[in-house]
């Protein structure tokens, strides 16, 4: 792993903090006050900012730490999260969101935006309460500036004891007199008196003596007591903070004086001459004894002997050197042992695996499904009696690949949260540009999809999101005068229904304007001006190709970009996507999307002789025509009547070209789909095979787009059988040509 | 012999880099996410040297480090905070818990294998 | 640990001599006390200022009782620490007479 790869693991938990930040805000938002939960809030900005320090990414830094600590006010009960406080904590989520993308790929920044917001926060910080126009302090926020010093709140402080570039005032060094007595606190809190003599005998000339007259009788010492206290000459290039910088964690429990000494040293002073140290001299027993001085009678008459002095700089720098040969040997020798073990105590219950791992497995899997169909069936086929021990066997092994294909698919499933979360800024911060007053609310946001499925989800969702507060919402006024909350609310939830997954958008509102969708379309020319509609109809008009229903299009959801896309890529998920209105009470969107994009239900048939899957989704009812039900009409159109209504027929092996001439209603099968514009028709097909899961596979990654096909797939019997893109062959049916654009996405 | 070192910190990205900085400098590193992961592996970490967060969700670092020196067998380990918490006060309490020494974040791969220098032997 | 002959005791260190090990130490030498004593210092790898004072308070002791206390054996570590802590190996030594 290298920084690069830490970079990216560092933005991905950025991911998540955000959204743990903003869930937690909105959880506060609505009258949490359980302080675990702003201390997640807290710690989700904090471990951003964390790691934003160790990448140098400043600007994150910086906002991170002005959030921070008006999060710690919070935290620490100073500053009541109210709701104009928690808005503008939300509105900073928002910009943290941004900087961090920013950092990642550049994104963009509103930087007067940040500005005012740190601004913001910093009053908040200062005990003032949130007014437009708060008084503020100097930008801390400078683009590329470098971090303010001024708190010094997130400055490593420096501690390095061994950078030579600086403190080199003297040349020859100064002599310091160091007066080093240990507390018992030292040693309990794991620091230790000779480690400290060791960092510091690395500094410079040192000598040493140490004062054991506090030393106790042996049977009444407390062996966890500090009685040693040492009084050390150093001479060294540093500067007395460089000095105390080795004692920085223990200054609090000991008692330390450092002086520099005058550079001639008077004759009263300890005889602590420094006396050059010999390694050697070590290994025959007494010989240090014999180098040392003659002991201070003053200093040594509680205890003889008790005191030495002794140089220890070159035994300090051969030991020094011995170190780095170890650490250097050891470094070297990194085992793997040890890299399972770290690799094995990151894990913990998630691990995170490369997308492509996990779509070559899925890919596999359906390989075996197919593979395991083809088996079965061959067995089958050789085995008329299918009572033998082969067959059996294949049975559970059906049972297993199916268990493999689910456990596979779950791998990829990935709880629709976090686009939700992302729905919540764009709800705040669309209504603040228009001036309404909107609340979120989100439920199911655990259910789980197909991470693709949630990719794609992102943009038609923020479109009809944008759409609800724009249009469908109305003008706090408007809803006051109507008897409504003047805050409106935007509901999105997200359950599983029958193997699918519903997401449903509900907006509080005015609902559709019949009269002005109903005229739209008429001037649009997608409806003659006499069509007689049912609402549901009109409704569903919104989803027309180029229709708009904002009188003019605003920065917000127009741009030109209309329904029809939502609708389109709703559909190019396999999905479904329908409106249902009350005037005055509001709309609701409700979406209907495959759990997977890998397999798909579908209904097999025979078209001229070919194999066709139509996804079981499209299909609304099966039928078998009666000779009476079927009527033509112009040229070479027909229709057939279900339930009194009408609806016209399209021969699937005609659209497709399998033949030249229309098929026999009659002998065939009529099914009966839903498509585009919420309109129904009833699609000819020779005969229904059966239903089935296929796997699906792409065509355009094995073979190039055919129109009116959205993808192949592998039956048990090896035959490739092609899977039909209902809304294609419908359009096409309309006398429009089979576009090559509209498809299935597909894996694999 | 390669020294021990136990990681606590719930967050990944520091998490990563505190593994490959120790790593390179040939300590062998074992990582906890939480302070009550952290008094989990202790036992069968068995570090020489700890290196520990401060804020994190189920046990704070003070948490820990109390945990730890209540540890008849660990009570004497050293234990650095890491943390961006760089005033008195959070210093204080760390120290109050039995915290040998702090690196400030953001900490430089030298400044972390420093620290950790110092408080071993 | 303790051994055979009741006039000369010896006493290997343990290779940790940290907080955790001075009281056991301490509880050691306590037993030993009032014997000629061998300590084997040759497996120590890390030496912690209290133990240090719990050997050189022993070293008195033994003096005082006119017991031999010798380091025998000393490992690197044993030594360089006595250095930096500014002792010289007699302040750890007692003799018999």
């Amino acid at each position: 792993m290298d920084m690069n790869e830490i970079k990216e693991i560092f933005f991905q938990e950025c991911e998540e903090q955000l959204a743990e930040l903003e869930s937690g805000l909105l959880k506060l938002n609505d009258g949490d006050r359980d302080p675990e939960t702003v201390n997640a809030v807290f710690r989700a900005v904090h471990s951003i900012k964390g790691g934003a320090g160790a990448f140098g990414l400043d600007d994150l830094v910086a906002f991170a730490h002005v959030f921070e600590t008006t999060l710690d006010c919070v935290r620490s009960n100073r500053l009541e999260p109210t709701q104009d406080v928690l808005k503008v904590m939300l509105k900073s989520a928002d910009v943290l969101a941004d900087l961090t993308n920013a950092a990642r790929d550049g994104g963009y920044v509103d930087e007067a935006r940040s500005r005012s917001l740190v601004k913001e926060l910093e009053a908040l910080a200062n005990g003032e309460v949130p007014a437009p126009a708060a008084k503020a302090s100097d930008p801390v926020l400078a683009p590329a500036a470098p971090a303010p010093t001024d708190d010094g709140g997130f400055q490593p402080i420096p501690f390095s004891f061994d950078s030579f570039d600086e403190g080199e005032a003297a040349e020859d060094g100064q002599t310091y007199e160091i007066s080093f007595r240990p507390r018992r606190e030292l040693y309990t809190k794991g620091n230790e008196a000779a480690l400290l003599l060791r960092d510091l005998s690395r500094i410079g000339e040192m000598s040493i003596n140490c004062d054991a007259g506090s030393l106790p009788e042996f049977d009444k010492m407390d062996p966890e007591e500090a009685y040693f206290g040492w009084t050390i000459q150093l001479t060294t290039a540093k500067s007395e903070d460089d000095i105390r910088a080795v004692f920085e964690f223990a200054e609090w429990d000991c008692d330390l004086e450092i002086k520099a000494q005058e550079a001639s040293a008077t004759d009263d002073e300890l005889p602590m001459i420094p006396v050059p140290f010999d390694l050697a001299a070590l290994d025959e027993g007494d010989a240090a004894s014999e180098a040392a001085p003659p002991a201070n009678a003053a200093a040594s008459e509680v205890v003889a002997a008790a005191e030495t002095a002794t140089s220890v700089s070159k035994m300090a720098a051969a030991a020094a050197r011995v170190e780095k040969k170890e650490a250097a040997a050891a470094s070297a020798s990194a085992t793997a042992a040890a890299q399972n073990a770290a690799a094995a105590a990151a894990a913990g219950q998630t691990i995170r695996v490369d997308l492509d791992r996990v779509d070559r497995l899925i890919n596999l899997v359906g390989e075996l499904v197919i593979n395991q169909a083809m088996l079965s069936q061959s067995v089958i086929e050789n085995d008329t009696t299918g009572t033998s021990s082969i067959n059996m066997g294949l049975e559970e092994l059906q049972q297993l690949t199916r268990e493999i294909q689910d456990s596979v698919m779950a791998i990829r499933a990935q709880p629709v949260k976090p686009v939700f979360q992302r729905m919540s800024r764009i709800v705040r911060e669309v209504a603040d540009m228009v001036g309404k007053s909107i609340r979120l609310v989100t439920e199911g946001e655990n259910t789980e999809v197909d991470k693709t499925v949630i990719d794609k989800l992102a943009e038609p969702l923020t479109h009809m999101i944008r759409n609800a507060v724009d249009h469908g919402i109305e003008t706090p006024e408007k809803r006051e005068a109507a008897g409504k909350d003047p805050e409106g609310t935007i509901k999105l939830t997200a359950k599983h229904r029958s193997g699918r997954i519903v997401i449903e958008l509900v907006d509080d509102g005015a609902g559709i304007n019949r009269e002005r969708v109903r005229q739209k379309a008429i001037d649009n020319d997608l409806i003659a001006a006499d069509a007689n509609l049912t609402d549901e109809e009109i409704d569903n008009l919104i989803f027309a190709p180029g229709f708009s229903t904002a009188d003019k299009i605003s920065d917000i959801s127009g741009r030109g970009v209309g329904m029809d896309v939502v609708k389109r890529s709703i559909q190019a998920l396999g999905g479904r996507i329908s409106i249902s209105s009350r005037p005055g009470h509001g709309s609701t969107f409700t979406m209907s999307l495959p759990l997977t994009l890998a397999v798909l239900d579908g209904m097999v048939v025979t078209v001229a002789g070919q194999t066709l899957v139509v996804p079981l989704t499209a299909i609304v009812e099966t039928l078998q025509p009666e000779a009476s039900s079927i009527h033509s009409f112009g040229a070479n159109q027909r229709l057939i009547s279900i339930r009194n209504s009408f609806c016209p027929l399209v021969d699937v092996g005609r659209i497709l070209n399998f033949r030249s001439s229309q098929a026999n209603p009659v002998e065939g099968v009529a099914l009966l789909v839903e498509s585009e514009g919420g309109g129904q028709r009833a699609l000819m097909v020779d005969a229904i095979q059966g239903q089935r899961q296929v796997v699906i596979k792409s065509l355009e990654a094995n073979y190039t787009h055919v129109p009116g096909i959205a993808a192949a797939t592998i039956l048990g019997d090896g035959r490739v059988a092609l899977i039909l893109d209902v809304d294609a062959v419908v359009a096409a049916s309309r006398g429009q040509s089979l576009k090559p654009e509209m498809s299935l996405a597909a894996t694999g | 012999m390669k020294k021990k070192v136990l990681t606590v910190d719930d967050s990944r990205t520091i998490r990563n880099m505190l593994l490959v900085t120790l790593n390179n400098a040939g300590f062998e590193t074992v990582q906890a996410e939480d302070g009550v992961e952290g008094l989990e592996v202790l036992e069968d970490a068995n570090p020489d040297v700890i290196v520990t967060d401060i804020n994190m969700p189920r046990l704070d670092g003070f948490g820990f480090i109390e945990g730890v020196r209540r540890n008849e067998k660990y009570r004497a380990v050293p234990i650095l905070v890491l943390t961006t918490e760089s005033d008195a006060d959070k210093k204080n309490r760390a120290r109050q818990a039995g915290a040998t020494g702090w690196i400030v974040k953001p900490f430089d791969p030298a400044k972390l294998i420093d620290a950790i220098e110092r408080v071993t032997a | 640990m303790a051994s055979k002959k009741a006039a000369q005791e010896s006493l290997t260190l343990s290779s940790v001599l940290d907080l955790n090990e001075a009281s056991v130490l301490h509880g050691k030498l306590t037993e030993l006390r009032g014997r000629n004593l061998k300590i084997d210092a040759s497996q120590v790898e890390r030496l912690g200022a209290q133990c240090v004072q719990i050997i050189v308070a022993a070293a008195r002791a033994w003096q005082a009782d006119k017991k031999a206390f010798v380091v025998e054996k000393s490992s690197d570590a044993f030594e360089k620490t006595l250095q930096l802590i500014g002792l010289d190996p007699n302040q750890l030594t007692a003799k018999e007479n």
